[in-house]
C-alpha cells in the first residue's frame, strides 16, 4: 500500500474532515442506528415465536454486535478525512479500510462474546454459542466481511457525494471569484481614462515628431492587443511579463515625460519563469495613479525582479508620497492576491507597505522544482 | 489680443494647446502651469481673459482651480478632460466649453469661436466658476495669498472672517490674509457646513467658538478659543443658535 502513505496530490490544501458537509454525517448515523433497531426488531420477533428464550436475550445478542459495531464504525468514520483524496480511486480508498479486517474481526468475534458470557453470567445463567468454536470464528467472520463491505460502500458513497457538492461549490467559487478577477481586470486595464490620456499624447506628438508618435501608437496597440487577447487562466513567462509592463511605463513615460524614470533591475536567469499573466501590469498603473499623478515631484520607479530564497521576487516602487491605507487595499491590490490565491494558495504573497522614500509592492511566487 | 493661460500636468498635452493656441492670430499664450496650485497663481498674477484648465491635475484639479476664484473677475474657463463623465454632465448643461481629450482642430477651432463670443458679450467665468463650486462642494482648502506667492490652507484652521469693503481678512491661528473677495462669496466657496454668519461683517468657524455671553438688547459676546471676542448681532443669532444646537 505505498500508495497510502504517499501526501495527497499537489494543490489540495484542505482538511477534509473538516469541510465535509455536516448533513452527510447525520444521514450516516440516521442509517446505522435504523439498521440496527431493525436488526434487534427482527430477533426480538423471533423470539416471541420461540418460548425457550427470555425477552432480554435477543436484545442482548444483537446490542452486543451494535455497541461493539458501532465503535469499529466510529472509528472508520473518524480517519475519513485522511482517506478523502482517494475517493476517485476506489480501490485503494476501499483496500486502505479493509485491510484492517482481519483485526477487526478477531477483536469484534472476542468483544462480543465476551460481552455476551459477562451478561449471561451476571443473569446466573451460562451463554453457549451455536455451534464449536471454529464454526462460530468463521460464521462471524463471514458476518462481520459482509456488514464491513456494505457499511463501507454506504461510507464511500455518502462521503463521495460530500465531496462531490464541495468540489462543486469550490467551482462555482472559483467561477466566480475568476469572473470579478476578470471584470476587475478589464475595468482596470482598458480604463478610459489611460485610453484617452494616451490617445491625445499621440494627438500632441504627430505635431512635432511623427516618428515618435508612431512608436507610441504602436506601443499602444501591442498593449491592447495583449490585454485583449490573455485571459486569467494564463501563464505566461516573466520575458513577457515585463514586456508589458514596458510598453505600459512607455506609454506613461510619453506622457509625463520629464516627471518619472524607471530603472529595471532584473535577474535575467528568472526570464523563463511562468507567472500569471497580467499580474504586474495593474501594480504599475497603481504606481502611476497614487504615486506619480498626485505629486509635481520628480518619481523614480525600480521594478526589479530576483531569487529569493526559493521564490521569485518581483518588486515595484517608487519613490515619493506614502501611500494612504484606503489605498492599500484597493481594487488592484485585491485582484492581484486573489489571484495568487487560486494559483499558488497561501505559498504566494503580495505586500504592499511603505518604506522610507516611498513605496513598494513585493510579489513573492514560489519557484517549481524544474527551475530551481 | 485674447490673453490665455494653459494648465495641463502632462507636457505633450501642454504643448499641444500652447501651439495651437498661438497660432491663433488673436490669441497669445501669457502662462502655462504644469498643476493646479500654480494655474491660480498664474490667473492671479496674469489675470488673462481665458484659461484653458485640465481637470485631473496635482495640488488642485482643474475644477478646484476654478472653484477658488472670484466669480466677477474669473477668467471665462475652458476644462480640458480625458475623460469624467460626471464633469461632462455638468457640461451639458452648457454652462460653460469643454475640450475632450484628444481633440481636433476643428473642434478646437470651434471652441475658440465660442470664447471670442463671449468675451465680446463680456461675460466672466462666473458660470465656470460655479460648475467648479457645485463640483468640489465643500472646500477643504482655501487658496490665500502670501506675499507674492499663493498658498493653500485648511479650511477648519480658519478661525473667522471679517469683511472689509471689498476685502475679506481671513484669520486663522498664526496670522491672516487678505483676499480680494466678497464675505458672501467667499462663505458660498467655503460651505456652510463649518461657517457660520454672525454680523453684516463677520463670519466664524464653529469650532472656533469657546463660549457665549449675553449683552442688552438680544446682543451676544462671542468668546473664541484663542481670547478674541467678536459680536454676534441679533439678526444672525437664530441661525447660530441652531447651528450650534445641532
Amino acid at each position: 500500500m505505498n500508495a497510502l502513505s504517499r501526501p495527497p496530490p499537489a494543490g489540495v490544501h484542505t482538511d477534509w474532515s473538516e469541510t465535509f458537509p455536516p448533513k452527510t454525517l447525520a444521514a450516516l448515523w440516521a442509517l446505522w442506528t435504523a439498521f440496527w433497531l431493525l436488526m434487534i426488531g427482527v430477533a426480538i420477533e423471533d423470539q416471541l415465536r420461540n418460548p425457550l428464550t427470555r425477552w432480554w436475550e435477543p436484545i442482548l445478542t444483537e446490542g452486543s454486535s451494535a455497541l461493539v459495531s458501532t465503535g469499529w464504525m466510529w472509528l472508520a468514520v473518524r480517519v475519513r478525512g485522511r482517506r478523502a483524496p482517494y475517493l476517485d480511486k476506489p480501490l485503494i480508498w476501499f483496500a486502505s479500510y479493509l485491510r484492517w479486517l482481519p483485526l477487526v474481526c478477531i477483536t469484534w468475534i472476542t468483544a462480543v462474546y465476551a460481552i455476551r458470557y459477562g451478561a449471561y453470567a451476571a443473569m446466573g445463567r451460562t451463554y453457549e454459542p451455536q455451534g464449536s468454536w471454529g464454526f462460530v470464528v468463521v460464521y462471524e467472520s463471514l458476518k462481520v466481511t459482509y456488514n464491513s463491505g456494505l457499511w463501507l460502500g454506504v461510507l464511500f458513497g455518502i462521503d463521495s457525494y460530500g465531496q462531490w457538492q464541495l468540489q462543486w461549490r469550490r467551482l462555482l467559487q472559483t467561477q466566480k471569484a475568476l469572473a470579478e478577477a476578470q471584470l476587475a481586470r478589464l475595468q482596470g486595464q482598458l480604463q478610459p481614462h489611460f485610453l484617452f490620456n494616451a490617445l491625445n499624447t499621440v494627438s500632441a506628438l504627430m505635431h512635432t515628431d511623427v516618428a515618435r508618435a508612431d512608436r507610441l501608437v504602436a506601443a499602444l496597440g501591442d498593449l491592447l492587443r495583449i490585454s485583449l487577447r490573455s485571459n486569467e487562466h494564463e501563464m505566461t513567462p516573466l520575458a513577457e511579463e515585463l514586456r508589458t509592463l514596458e510598453l505600459y511605463a512607455g506609454i506613461m513615460i510619453e506622457r509625463f515625460r520629464d516627471r518619472v524614470t524607471v530603472d529595471w533591475q532584473i535577474d535575467q536567469a528568472l526570464l523563463d519563469i511562468p507567472v500569471p499573466a497580467l499580474l504586474l501590469q495593474p501594480l504599475l498603473e497603481n504606481v502611476f495613479k497614487h504615486g506619480v499623478e498626485p505629486t509635481v515631484a520628480h518619481v523614480r520607479i525600480i521594478i526589479g525582479v530576483r531569487r529569493e530564497s526559493g521564490s521569485l521576487e518581483i518588486v515595484i516602487s517608487n519613490s515619493g508620497p506614502l501611500l494612504a491605507p484606503e489605498h492599500r487595499d484597493g481594487v488592484g491590490f485585491r485582484n492581484c492576491r486573489e489571484r495568487l490565491g487560486i494559483i499558488y494558495g497561501d505559498t504566494a504573497s503580495l505586500r504592499v507597505c511603505n518604506e522610507d522614500d516611498g513605496v513598494a509592492a513585493r510579489v513573492l511566487i514560489p519557484l517549481m522544482d524544474a527551475v530551481q | 489680443m485674447i490673453r490665455a493661460v494653459i494648465a495641463d500636468d502632462e507636457a505633450p498635452a501642454r504643448e499641444k494647446l500652447e501651439r495651437w493656441v498661438a497660432e491663433q492670430p488673436d490669441m497669445t499664450v501669457v502662462g502655462s502651469a504644469e498643476d493646479g496650485l500654480s494655474a491660480a497663481q498664474c490667473i492671479e498674477q496674469l489675470r488673462p481673459d481665458v484659461t484653458f484648465l485640465d481637470i485631473q491635475m496635482p495640488t488642485l484639479s482643474g475644477l478646484q482651480v476654478a472653484a477658488q476664484l472670484e466669480p466677477s473677475s474669473a477668467p471665462l474657463i475652458v476644462f480640458v478632460t480625458a475623460f469624467d463623465e460626471h464633469a461632462v454632465q455638468a457640461f451639458d448643461l452648457n454652462a460653460i466649453d469643454y475640450l475632450l481629450k484628444p481633440f481636433d482642430q476643428d473642434r478646437f477651432a470651434r471652441t475658440v469661436q465660442r470664447v471670442r463670443e463671449r468675451l465680446d458679450a463680456h461675460e466672466s467665468g462666473a458660470t465656470a466658476v460655479a460648475v467648479g463650486r457645485a463640483r468640489a462642494p465643500a472646500c477643504e482648502r482655501l487658496l490665500v495669498p502670501d506675499g507674492e506667492r499663493l498658498q493653500l490652507i485648511d479650511a477648519v484652521s480658519i478661525e473667522w472672517l471679517e469683511a472689509d469693503d471689498n476685502y475679506v481678512h481671513v484669520h486663522t491661528a498664526a496670522r491672516s490674509y487678505l483676499l480680494r473677495r466678497t464675505l458672501q462669496d467667499l462663505l458660498s466657496q467655503l460651505g456652510e457646513q463649518h461657517f457660520v454668519r454672525i454680523h453684516k461683517s463677520a463670519a466664524v468657524n464653529l469650532g472656533a467658538i469657546g463660549s457665549l455671553t449675553p449683552l442688552f438688547k438680544g446682543d451676544y459676546e462671542i468668546h473664541l478659543h484663542n481670547g478674541r471676542v467678536l459680536r454676534l448681532s441679533r439678526r444672525y443669532r437664530e441661525a447660530l443658535f441652531t447651528r450650534m444646537g445641532q
